[in-house]
């Protein structure tokens, strides 16, 4: 890099388009990224989302070089960077332990990547200085390490990724050290950097709130699979299939267990007319517990048992079992509900969901009402 | 603590610095003693049991002052060069063995085996030179490794490799001292400084292999990643970042090679005979000269000869502290 690639003042990173096809990794006979196809715009946020030992991280060391793909390639811009050694491919990375070098300063620190370039210290001083001062650390700069606190540890690694203007920023889990507080306030100005560089940004975490503040789209994954890439909303609103929707949301979608039988979906003490046809299988209806209500017995979609509320301060949380199975309902703060009693479900039919019980997928049946 | 529990713990760590420090006390008061005096028996204080004289430094420094010199330098040569070596490719291996994993085939090590008695046998029975052979072993193992390599499956390790390493001091030197004087014989470098320098090398080499790679695993790989990811080579991230962090390991290996290499005795008693003789060669000749053991030279040799030791152990002291990892990784 020669200094004419990092000029002064406010910069924004030339920001490359990721391409991600046919990746597949293997760890032994552990088959821990399957066939993994990811398009990652210019300047985008993309997260990464998943169980721990899904595979995400493992496909974030790939697209880094720290891992060596079974196959398939990474396109970075127009580069194939497959085989590509880490240093070559332009991408800064944040971990999840910082991987501050605890024997050089804060300044040493965010100037390394400056310096293995071989920019002279006076061409670095001021780029450091900028880049501190991005993560409000320009009062540090000759500190170690073990002099700072877990969120200052936090911002001398961005200010090292940010440092010298990468294509691609890779996040493992960067917030995940950190105390609720400060990871809340951490996620907004990562948002307000990400947003102001304009670099294309992979996000790892299994945090599904961070995913859906920070991501432009949400890549979730499972098991090594992809199992559904779209904004927040979509992946929220409409999941495609029983993992996302179990995954997603706290408490996630209620999932009740039936069949589908001559366009009605049955389960335990429930009958709901369908739209379309759909033939006979086992099926399972989902629905958010912010889109139901609790109703007088007799008033909603089914009926069912009080098992338990508790309030958690802006909502309280009805617990109500159905048979075998326990659902969860949020009502407002002010609702009051003896346990034991007698009670019925609403929800909007638009807001219910139903997937296809053996392959997990989403069925395009619709409920309907009563005709 | 109380002052009681104070007075007891400083008085035993008293009774222990006593204990330890008594043996270089005598040491030092015989080197001041005269014979007849040393022969009087077990005495220790000056100007009160004994009148201290100088007579076996001028010995020493004066009259003698070449046939003392020669092994004071010897030693310092060839055990600061040693460990310097020994430092320098037993550190490079430690890493590669933490960081890299190789998978040799067996085969492939039998063949360099079989290369390397071919090439013994060729320069010990046939008479040719040993570098010719060596040259030539060399390109058949090169030759037929390629050839053949990709029909080995059995593979071995990085464990194996360095269980390998560490079974090399599993021998007492004493058994492998003759095929190794027979050795420098062939090669006509016998008595000489780079003769001990390559052994000491050599047999120090698995003990730096051993615990620097236990401090190279230690240093959380994350960091190493990142510094590649922030555009490092291998070699700057070995350098720049590893180097530093194992400091304190370099430090306490450097002066425990450096010491192992010191006070040597088997090897250098086969391999030196007058112009490589080294410090502890010299100790053990003063007890088997015509003039019966000359206790009072012996003690003033083992005074310098601790010396420097002593002082490279402080110079590397400040360095054997903990912490340096603290900041690295984690709150």
């Amino acid at each position: 890099m020669s200094t004419a690639d990092v000029p002064s003042g406010k910069r924004r990173s030339r920001a490359k388009p990721l391409r991600i096809t046919g990746l597949n990794k293997w760890f032994g006979a552990n088959h821990v990224v399957k066939d993994l196809d990811i398009e990652v715009a210019a300047g985008e946020f993309l997260v990464l989302l998943g169980p721990s030992g899904c595979g995400k991280t493992t496909g974030l060391r790939i697209i880094a070089g720290l891992e060596a793909a079974d196959s398939g390639q990474v396109l970075l811009g127009d580069t194939d960077v497959t085989n590509m050694l880490p240093k070559y491919r332009d991408v800064a990375m944040v971990f999840q332990s910082y991987a501050l070098y605890p024997h050089k300063t804060v300044a040493e620190n965010i100037g390394f990547p400056l310096k293995v370039r071989g920019l002279s210290p006076g061409e670095r001083e001021p780029v450091v200085r900028e880049a501190a001062a991005q993560v409000h650390m320009e009062g540090m700069l000759d500190r170690y390490p073990r002099q700072l606190s877990g969120g200052q540890r936090q911002r001398v690694a961005l200010a090292r990724a940010i440092v010298r203007r990468p294509s691609v920023f890779l996040m493992d889990e960067p917030l995940s050290n950190l105390d609720a507080k400060l990871r809340g306030y951490m996620r907004a100005e990562l948002k307000h950097m990400q947003h102001e560089l304009g670099v294309t940004t992979i996000y790892v975490t299994h945090d599904q709130i961070e995913a859906m503040t920070l991501a432009h789209r949400v890549a979730v994954m499972d098991q090594g699979v992809l199992q559904q890439v779209g904004t927040p909303r979509e992946v929220y609103d409409r999941p495609a299939n029983l993992f996302v929707a179990g995954f997603m949301g706290s408490p996630p979608m209620n999932l009740v267990g039936g069949r589908i039988e001559q366009r009605r979906f049955e389960s335990h003490g429930i009958r709901l007319p369908l739209d379309g046809g759909s033939e006979a299988r086992d099926t399972v209806l989902g629905f958010r517990p912010e889109d139901a209500k609790i109703v007088d017995p007799g008033r909603g979609l089914f009926d069912a048992t009080v098992y338990a509320a508790e309030l958690t301060g802006d909502v309280t949380l009805v617990t109500i079992s159905l048979g075998e199975q326990s659902l969860a309902v949020k009502m407002p703060k002010e609702y009051e509900v003896d346990f034991d009693s007698r009670v019925a479900v609403h929800f909007p039919l638009e807001r219910g969901f139903l997937f296809d019980a053996r392959s997990g997928e989403r069925l395009d049946a619709r409920l309907v009402a009563f005709s | 603590m109380s002052a009681g529990g104070r007075v007891i713990v400083y008085s035993l760590l008293l009774l222990w610095s006593a204990f330890v420090l008594f043996p270089l006390y005598w040491v030092v008061v015989t080197s001041l003693k005269l014979p007849v005096d040393v022969n009087a028996g077990p005495v220790y204080v000056p100007w009160v049991d004994f009148e201290p004289n100088l007579h076996a430094w001028r010995d020493l420094f004066v009259t003698s002052l070449g046939d003392t010199l020669r092994p004071y330098l010897n030693s310092i040569i060839v055990g600061f060069l040693s460990t310097a070596l020994c430092m320098l490719i037993g550190s490079m291996a430690a890493y590669a063995l933490a960081r890299i994993e190789y998978r040799p085939t067996f085969g492939t090590i039998v063949l360099f085996v079989i290369a390397m008695l071919a090439m013994a046998v060729a320069v010990g029975v046939w008479g040719v030179d040993w570098r010719v052979s060596a040259a030539v072993a060399a390109a058949v193992f090169v030759l037929l490794a390629r050839a053949l390599g990709r029909r080995f499956k059995r593979r071995i390790g990085n464990g194996d490799i360095l269980f390998w390493m560490i079974s090399q001091r599993i021998l007492p030197p004493v058994v492998t001292v003759i095929p190794i004087y027979m050795m420098f014989q062939t090669v006509r470098l016998l008595d000489t400084h780079i003769a001990l320098i390559l052994c000491y090398t050599v047999v120090n080499l698995p003990v730096v292999v051993w615990l620097m790679h236990d401090f190279f695993t230690s240093i959380p790989l994350d960091l190493e990643e990142s510094a590649q990811l922030d555009g490092a080579s291998r070699f700057t991230v070995f350098y720049d970042i590893v180097l530093p962090l194992a400091r304190p390991g370099l430090a306490a290996t450097t002066l425990l090679v450096l010491i192992l290499s010191w006070n040597e005795y088997v090897l250098a008693l086969f391999l030196s005979t007058s112009k490589a003789q080294t410090m502890p060669i010299l100790v053990a000749a003063m007890n088997a000269g015509e003039k019966g053991i000359l206790w009072w030279t012996m003690c003033v040799v083992i005074i310098v000869m601790i010396v420097p030791v002593i002082l490279m152990a402080l110079l590397l002291q400040r360095f054997i502290a903990r912490g340096v990892l603290l900041g690295a990784v984690k709150g």
